[in-house]
């Protein structure tokens, strides 16, 4: 899947610093105000964890385009599904030994798997990719993000009980792997090519977490009705305005956008 | 549970697998996902700008395992929370998983052409409302199948698994097997029918995809026209082949009853696959006498 | 917290395991045939798909078998080798069904430019290779090859599962499953990747001379898998 021209230039308007601290606050506040304000004031406040998690999505989907730009050797798809395959070991990890500091377990085991697997990468398969490390503890930290926030918000809190019960048990772990990974796998993916431009991009990693947020709020049905409505409303006001923007976007960077027509005559490609 | 009901459902799963199959292939055909689609990604660089759709989602079992663990979710969320019936769960499942498919389809088709700025590439709009709704039933029908299979498997055959993640793992399989076979009849002959049939593709031949139809430009639904002849079929056989005969080994030698017919069903696969690779070689052999090589042999000639 | 030394001395044998069956994933991905994006349009040899992808399918495929004969067996032996039927089956089918588009839909005869004579069938296979291109469709080698793979994969995916579901633990079986079988698809992903990026993508067999790198692959997936069976049994255990 390189057959996109040259690679894309791996900057962009925003520093990474900042979406990482972007990922990392946002995703474990979300997921902190929705354990506790579900028990404290009301399980409607559940949808906190989804808003979590969109912002580990997007954390991860730049994470992606950082280290895609360098060329795998294979998809872009493998890495998304390498995150989730750490994040779900390290979160279940830390959600069932961590109690109340379970998503910081998970995060920081996840950040130490995925530093292996980076060093790995770089040292005994060769791979020699200069931001292999650093982009794996990144990925691999968003993927454990991703999942306790959408657990968090399935399950109503972030308790291992609970996420046994209401997500592991009957299986709905398997769409928040699916759906998180392709949330931060997507992104970049889908506007792969040399004039690939990061708010692009990161706009449909907010796109793609708002489905994600749509599905844990159907999910957040079984576990009590209460803050299902809320999180499938905001979900989709998410989807609606990023999806806007990111059209937005395509009609300033693409070359034309044509209601029907002809291809371009042989004058115009010149 | 009665051997005879067993295979009664076994072959309703058969069944409904091979349509899922055929209509995986078909829904990647007219979206042009996969692996052939780095030729339709290429061809405006190597100035053949084209109208065809762009639907990078992904590989297609990723894509194809969103699908179904989205319908299997919403599907077991239905039956659990409200108690509904089955199959309409399932259809709804379906649904929501085809509109959210829908989403990410028309997501890939905006961003990768206006990454393709310099090539001169124009985003078509008419192209993405005719392909859209297309792929989006194509997907439902294999996410419905999908489902079936699956909750056929735990309902009556009484697999473990919860559903989301049968109709997950079930959803990869169907992905990588419609991305083995039937997208290679897309992408080695219908993206190149310009030229000579009987040969892989050219490397200098790279990005030259067929851009004209029959009457006026080539779109996706004309290249689902033509692999629905062979590349869909096969593809629904292969699918569905996988599921009838991995569930056929254990459900003629049940290893509930014992452990010998548990080993008995062991042998049974690996007979069948013994056949299989002698198929192969038959296929082999015939290839190589009916097409012949492509050069003369330099140290005898 | 838990008690890690008992968890992992009442457990050890299954950390052992899984960590194998990791191993055994890893060394299966090098034998799966795919040619990539190439093998789509019969410009390289093996099937026309992602090595990450193909592998997983294959060794889900045998998760599923697996999982159905555990829940009325406990054997190891038949369990392990009900995965691997039920990998094996689906790689075969797979080649299979893409012979025959190779065959009958592009119209050409399997051929590899890698080796010059097939190790299996001593059949030439250079004068068989179209013209600029690396090869196509699955000769006898490549589809042993994959079945070996699908084998492998059965076997690696099956052993994970079995050790996570045999591990001491509180847990209702319900809740077990649902959680060993997650972390089994989860391990299973990081070891399908790995190896594809020692192999960059794509590979004929083992006939393919990128296939000798296995080791940097399998001892890569010796450690990660190690990591996550200790993480695996530490919280099946601690419940």
């Amino acid at each position: 899947m390189s057959a996109g021209g040259e690679p894309a230039v791996a900057g962009g308007a925003v520093a990474p610093n900042k979406i990482i601290a972007f990922g990392i606050l946002g995703g474990l506040i979300g997921i902190y105000a929705a354990h506790f304000l579900d028990s404290m004031i009301s399980p409607v406040f559940s949808f906190m964890g989804a808003l979590g998690a969109i912002c580990a999505i997007v954390w991860g989907a730049d994470a992606v385009r950082r280290v895609c730009s360098y060329g795998l050797g294979t998809g872009v798809p493998s890495i998304g599904m390498l995150a989730l395959g750490m994040g779900v070991v390290a979160s279940m990890f830390g959600l069932a030994v961590g109690g109340i500091a379970g998503p910081i377990i998970a995060f920081v085991s996840a950040a130490i798997i995925g530093l292996i697997i980076g060093v790995l990468a770089n040292k005994v398969l060769g791979m020699n990719i200069p931001i292999m490390e650093q982009s794996m503890v990144e990925i691999a930290g968003a993927g454990a993000l991703t999942i306790v926030g959408l657990s968090t918000t399935m399950a109503g809190t972030f308790m291992f009980e609970e996420v046994l019960t209401f997500v592991i048990a009957p299986g709905y772990i398997a769409v928040i792997f699916i759906a998180g990974g392709m949330g931060i796998l997507h992104p970049f993916n889908a506007c792969l090519g040399p004039d690939e431009h990061q708010d692009r991009t990161l706009t449909l990693g907010f796109e793609k977490g708002g489905i994600a947020m749509v599905i844990a709020g159907l999910v957040s049905a079984v576990a009590g009705s209460a803050a299902m409505l809320p999180t499938i409303m905001i979900g989709v006001f998410i989807w609606y305005t990023s999806f806007a923007k990111f059209y937005e976007l395509t009609k300033r960077d693409s070359y034309k956008i044509l209601g029907s027509g002809l291809l371009p005559s042989e004058e115009e490609l010149q | 549970m009665e051997p005879l009901i067993g295979m009664g459902v076994l072959a309703l799963m058969g069944a409904a697998a091979t349509v899922a199959g055929a209509s995986e292939d078909l829904e990647s055909d007219v979206g042009s996902q996969s692996n052939p689609n780095s030729q339709v990604q290429l061809a405006p660089q190597m100035m053949y700008p084209h109208r065809i759709y762009n639907k990078a989602i992904s590989g297609e079992p990723p894509s194809n395992a969103l699908m179904c663990a989205i319908g299997g979710t919403t599907a077991s969320v239905l039956m659990t929370a409200y108690s509904m019936s089955p199959l309409f769960a399932i259809a709804m499942g379906a649904l929501f998983a085809a509109i959210v498919h829908g989403s990410y389809s028309i997501s890939a088709f905006l961003g990768r052409p206006a990454s393709q700025k310099r090539f001169k590439q124009p985003v078509y709009l008419d192209v993405l409302r005719s392909h859209t709704p297309v792929i989006m039933g194509y997907s439902y029908i294999t996410t419905f199948c999908i489902l079936v299979v699956s909750y056929l498997m735990i309902a009556v055959l009484g697999h473990p698994f919860p559903l989301p993640l049968l109709a997950f793992i079930w959803g990869i399989t169907v992905g990588a097997i419609g991305s083995s076979t039937g997208d290679v009849h897309y992408g080695a002959e219908r993206e190149f029918q310009n030229v000579e049939f009987g040969a892989g593709l050219n490397a200098a031949n790279s990005g030259n995809i067929v851009r004209t139809a029959e009457s006026g430009l080539r779109n996706g639904i004309d290249n689902s026209w033509f692999c629905a002849k062979f590349g869909g079929p096969v593809t629904g056989i292969a699918f569905g082949m996988t599921v009838f005969l991995s569930g056929w080994v254990t459900t003629v030698f049940n290893p509930a009853a014992s452990l010998t017919m548990g080993w008995l069903s062991v042998v049974a696969g690996v007979i069948l696959v013994l056949i299989m690779i002698i198929w192969n070689r038959k296929i082999e052999v015939a290839a190589r006498a009916a097409f012949g090589p492509y050069k003369e042999d330099e140290v005898a000639a | 917290m838990i008690d890690v030394v008992s968890i992992l001395s009442a457990n050890i044998l299954y950390v052992v395991l899984i960590t194998l069956g990791g191993m055994l994933i890893s060394l299966s991905v090098h034998f799966v045939p795919v040619g990539g994006a190439p093998a789509a349009m019969a410009q390289a040899t093996g099937i026309g798909t992602g090595t990450v992808q193909l592998a997983a399918g294959a060794g889900l495929t045998g998760l599923v078998t697996a999982g159905a004969v555990m829940a009325v067996s406990d054997s190891l032996p038949l369990i392990l080798a009900a995965g691997a039927v039920g990998a094996m089956i689906m790689m075969s089918v797979t080649m299979l069904v893409g012979a025959w588009v190779y065959t009958y839909g592009v119209g050409v005869p399997p051929a590899s430019a890698k080796i010059k004579y097939d190790p299996i069938t001593k059949d030439r296979q250079d004068l068989y290779v179209s013209q600029g291109t690396e090869g196509h469709g699955l000769p006898t080698v490549s589809y042993v090859s994959g079945v070996i793979g699908g084998l492998l994969g059965g076997i690696g995916g099956a052993l994970v599962y079995y050790s996570l579901m045999s591990t001491s633990t509180g847990l209702t079986m319900t809740n077990l499953i649902g959680l060993a079988s997650i972390f089994a698809v989860g391990i299973f992903f990081v070891n399908a990747v790995i190896p594809s990026y020692n192999i960059g993508g794509t590979i004929e067999g083992f006939h393919d001379p990128k296939f000798k790198k296995w080791p940097k692959a399998v001892f890569s997936s010796f450690i990660a898998t190690f990591l996550s069976a200790l993480v695996g049994v530490l919280a099946i255990g601690g419940l």
